[in-house]
C-alpha cells in the first residue's frame, strides 16, 4: 500500500495542505483532481521529498519513503524537466543510473523504453531538438525506464494529442496490471473516471471525496433529478419545497432534491405542467462530483 | 534487466561527475578554450626561442694552418657573448664560396695579415669579434717574440649583490603565467558550474533529479566532474608549458620552474575548490542565464583583484600588500605561488595560507550548501540570499 497521511503543509500563512491522506493499492490506479492551487503538487512533491510536510507521512509498503524507497518511485514534475542538449537515449539511461541500474542495465532500458515510446529514430537527437510531445515521451521513459515499484506522476496528460493520451493511457494501464501503484493528478476527468480505480478529491487543502467513482456516485446518488417537460414555464419547479433547481434549458430541467423530499411531488408537479418526456434520477458524471465536492464547504471524509 | 541497487553517496557523486565531464568535453566551448590555451602557450614558447636564438650566433670560416685563430675567436665570442662555430676552410677560394653560400658570416683569410670576407658588410659583433681575436693573437705573439711566454692576467672577480636576480625573474616569470592562466582557468570553470547550475533550474530537470539525489550530491558531483577536467587541463597546459620551455633551454632553472608549475597546479586545486562553490551557490538564486551576470559580478571582482594583486606582488614579493593578501582566502591562490615562486616565503606562512584556504572551503560548503538547496527548487525568478538562509531546507 502506498499511503498518504494526514500532510500538513503551509507555505508562510498560506496552508495549502491541511491533513491530506489517502491509500492507494499496488496495481491499482489513482486520480488525483482538484481545482488549480488545491495542493495537489504540493502532495506529490511532499511524496518525492522535495517539500518537507509540517505534519504527516508518506508509507510505501508501511515503511516511511527515504532516499533509497524514492529511488524505486518513477517521478514525473509538473513542471517538464530534462537537460536540453543531452541526447535522448543518454539522457533516459543517465535518469536509469540515477534510479540505480547498473550502466550496461541502463543502456538497455533506455533503449528498449525509448523504442516502446516510438522514438527509437529520435534516440540520438538532443531533446531540445524535439517536439513538445516528443519531450513529453522522453520524461515518461525518464519516469519509467527504472521499472518503479510506484508511480508518481503530476499531469502527465497535459499537452498531449488524444494519440499521445490513448499512448500514456496505455502505458499506465499496463503498469499498472503489473502491480505497480499509479497516482495521477489531471484536470482531465474523463478521462480520471476512465482509467482510474479510485478517485480523490482536493479542493482548500482537503480531500473533499474519495473512493472509486461508483462510491462517490452512490454518495450523491438520489439528489438530482432529470425531468423534461417540453410545455412547462420556466419557473415550474421553483415552487416546491425541499427542491432546487440545478439547472434549466427548454423545459429539460436538473433539480437537486433534500433529504426526506419525495421524488413523487416533483413527478405530480410536472405532470401538472403538461408532457412529461424523460424523469430519471441522474448518474452524476466524475465533472459534476468534482463541481459539487468542491464548491461544497469543507467536511469530514472518511478515506 | 538487473534489479536496481542502492548507489551509495559515492555513487551518485561519481555519476553526477561523469555526466558533467561527458558532457563538457563535447562542449564546443570547451573545446575551443583548451585549444586556445594550449596554442598561446605554444606559442609564446616558441616566441622565446625565436627571440634567443636570433643574432646571438656566428658562423666564421678561417684560413689558417697555426691553430690557434680558432680557439681565440671562440673565447672572443663568449666575451661579448655571442655563440661563435668556427669552421675551417682550406683556402681562399673556398672561404669565398662559402661566404658566398652562406654557409658562414664571415671568413677570416690569414692570421699573420688579417683579411675578413663577408659579403656585403661586416656587422658589429663579427668585426668586434674578429678584430678581438686578431689582436689578442697578435699581442701575444708580439709578447713572446718579446721573451714573454706566461702572462699573469689578474682574473676580475665578480660579487654580484641580487645573485640569484635572473633565475628570480624567471621563476616570477613563471609564476605570473602561471597565476594568469590559475585566473583564466577559475573564471572559465567558475562560468560553467555557474552556467550548469542554472540550465538545471531553467529547464526545471532539477526537480527530477532532486527526486533522486540530495543537493549537496548534486552540488559535489557537479564540483568534482569539472574539477577533474580543470585540474586535467592545467596539468596538460603546465607539462606542455614546461616541457616545451625545457626542450628548448628557454629557461636556466628547470627545478625551480617545475616548482612553481606544481604549486600553481595545487593552488588551483583550492582556489578552484572555493571558487567553485562560490560561483554555483550565487548561480542558484537565478533562474535565467540572462541573470547571472549581475549574481556573478561581486565573486569575479574578487577574481580579477586577486589576479591584479597577485601581479603586484610579483614586483614586490616582500611587500606588506603581498604579505598580508598571501594569507587571506579567496587572494591566496593568485598572490602565495608568486611569493613563493620570489622564494621569500617560510614553510608556515604557505601552511597558514593553506589551512586559512581550507578553513574557507569548509565554510563557503556550508553555508552555500544550504543556500544552494534551498534556491535550486525556486524556479521562477531570483531568490534573495536572505531568504535562501531562512528558508527550509529539502
Amino acid at each position: 500500500m502506498l499511503e498518504f497521511d494526514g500532510l500538513r503543509k503551509s507555505f508562510g500563512d498560506n496552508r495549502v495542505l491541511d491533513g491530506v491522506g489517502f491509500t492507494v493499492a499496488p496495481g491499482s490506479m489513482f486520480g488525483f483532481c482538484g481545482s488549480n492551487g488545491a495542493g495537489k503538487t504540493t502532495t506529490m512533491r511532499i511524496a518525492m521529498g522535495l517539500v518537507r510536510p509540517d505534519a504527516g507521512e508518506v508509507r510505501w509498503q508501511g515503511h516511511l519513503l527515504d532516499a533509497g524507497a524514492r529511488r524505486r518511485i518513477g517521478y514525473m514534475p509538473e513542471e517538464r524537466g530534462l537537460y536540453p542538449k543531452m541526447k535522448v537515449g543518454e539522457q533516459v539511461a543517465y535518469f536509469a543510473r540515477l534510479h540505480g541500474l547498473r550502466a550496461a542495465a541502463a543502456a538497455r532500458a533506455a533503449e528498449e523504453w525509448v523504442g516502446r515510446l516510438g522514438l527509437g529514430e529520435r534516440r540520438g537527437d538532443a531533446v531540445e531538438k524535439l517536439s513538445l510531445g516528443n519531450q513529453q515521451r522522453v520524461q515518461l521513459a525518464a519516469a519509467l525506464v527504472s521499472r518503479p515499484e510506484v508511480l508518481i506522476l503530476d499531469e502527465p496528460f497535459s499537452g498531449l494529442d488524444p494519440i499521445g493520451v490513448d499512448s500514456l493511457a496505455e502505458a499506465l494501464l499496463s503498469q499498472a496490471r503489473e502491480g505497480v501503484p499509479v497516482v495521477f493528478s489531471s484536470h482531465q476527468l474523463d478521462l480520471v473516471e476512465r482509467l482510474c480505480d479510485s478517485v480523490g478529491i482536493l479542493a482548500r487543502g482537503r480531500m473533499v471525496a474519495a473512493g472509486t467513482v461508483d462510491e462517490l456516485r452512490r454518495r450523491e446518488a438520489g439528489r438530482l433529478l432529470r425531468v423534461v417537460v417540453p410545455d412547462a414555464q420556466p419557473s415550474w419547479a421553483a415552487q416546491l419545497a425541499g427542491v432546487r433547481v440545478v439547472s434549466e434549458q427548454a423545459g429539460d430541467t436538473l433539480v437537486e432534491l433534500a433529504a426526506g423530499t419525495d421524488d413523487q411531488t416533483v413527478l405530480a408537479a410536472a405532470l401538472r405542467t403538461g408532457r412529461v418526456t424523460h424523469f430519471a434520477w441522474r448518474q452524476p458524471t466524475l465533472v459534476e462530483l468534482f463541481r459539487e465536492a468542491v464548491a461544497a464547504p469543507p467536511r469530514e471524509v472518511a478515506a | 534487466m538487473s534489479e536496481p541497487r542502492d548507489l551509495g553517496s559515492a555513487g551518485i557523486v561519481r555519476l553526477v561527475a561523469g555526466r558533467e565531464i561527458s558532457t563538457r568535453i563535447r562542449d564546443k566551448s570547451f573545446i575551443i578554450s583548451s585549444l586556445v590555451i594550449i596554442l598561446l602557450i605554444v606559442g609564446s614558447i616558441g616566441f622565446q626561442v625565436a627571440v634567443s636564438s636570433g643574432g646571438a650566433q656566428l658562423r666564421i670560416g678561417i684560413v689558417d694552418d697555426s691553430g690557434a685563430l680558432g680557439p681565440a675567436l671562440q673565447a672572443q665570442g663568449e666575451a661579448v657573448a655571442v655563440d661563435v662555430t668556427v669552421v675551417g676552410l682550406d683556402d681562399e677560394a673556398g672561404a669565398r664560396s662559402a661566404v658566398e653560400d652562406g654557409d658562414v658570416d664571415g671568413a677570416v683569410l690569414d692570421a699573420a695579415d688579417p683579411q675578413l670576407i663577408v659579403e656585403e658588410s661586416a656587422d658589429g659583433s663579427l668585426l668586434a669579434v674578429v678584430q678581438g681575436a686578431v689582436s689578442q693573437l697578435a699581442v701575444s705573439e708580439q709578447l713572446a717574440r718579446a721573451g714573454i711566454t706566461h702572462l699573469d692576467v689578474p682574473e676580475v672577480a665578480v660579487t654580484p649583490m641580487e645573485p640569484d636576480a635572473e633565475q628570480n625573474g624567471q621563476r616570477i616569470g613563471a609564476a605570473i603565467i602561471g597565476v594568469s592562466l590559475l585566473y583564466g582557468l577559475l573564471i572559465l570553470f567558475g562560468q560553467f558550474i555557474a552556467q550548469g547550475v542554472v540550465e538545471e533550474k531553467s529547464s526545471r530537470v532539477v526537480e527530477l533529479l532532486l527526486a533522486t539525489l540530495r543537493p549537496w550530491q548534486l552540488l559535489a558531483g557537479k564540483v568534482i566532474g569539472l574539477g577533474v577536467l580543470g585540474l586535467g587541463q592545467i596539468v596538460v597546459v603546465m607539462v606542455i608549458g614546461v616541457g616545451g620551455a625545457l626542450a628548448f633551454d628557454v629557461i636556466d632553472v628547470p627545478g625551480d620552474v617545475v616548482g612553481t608549475a606544481v604549486s600553481v597546479v595545487a593552488w588551483f586545486v583550492l582556489g578552484y575548490a572555493f571558487y567553485a562553490a562560490i560561483f554555483a551557490v550565487a548561480a542558484s538564486l537565478v533562474s535565467r542565464q540572462e541573470d547571472l551576470g549581475t549574481v556573478l559580478m561581486p565573486t569575479t571582482l574578487l577574481l580579477v583583484g586577486s589576479l591584479v594583486i597577485g601581479i603586484r606582488a610579483a614586483g614586490d614579493p616582500g611587500g606588506t600588500l603581498a604579505r598580508v593578501t598571501s594569507y587571506i582566502p579567496g587572494l591566496s591562490p593568485m598572490v602565495m605561488p608568486v611569493r613563493q615562486a620570489a622564494g621569500q616565503v617560510a614553510a608556515w606562512e604557505i601552511a597558514l595560507a593553506v589551512v586559512l584556504m581550507l578553513a574557507a572551503i569548509a565554510l563557503v560548503v556550508r553555508l552555500g550548501g544550504r543556500v544552494y538547496s534551498a534556491a535550486l527548487l525556486r524556479t521562477s525568478g531570483k531568490t534573495k540570499l536572505k531568504d535562501a538562509f531562512r528558508a527550509e531546507r529539502i
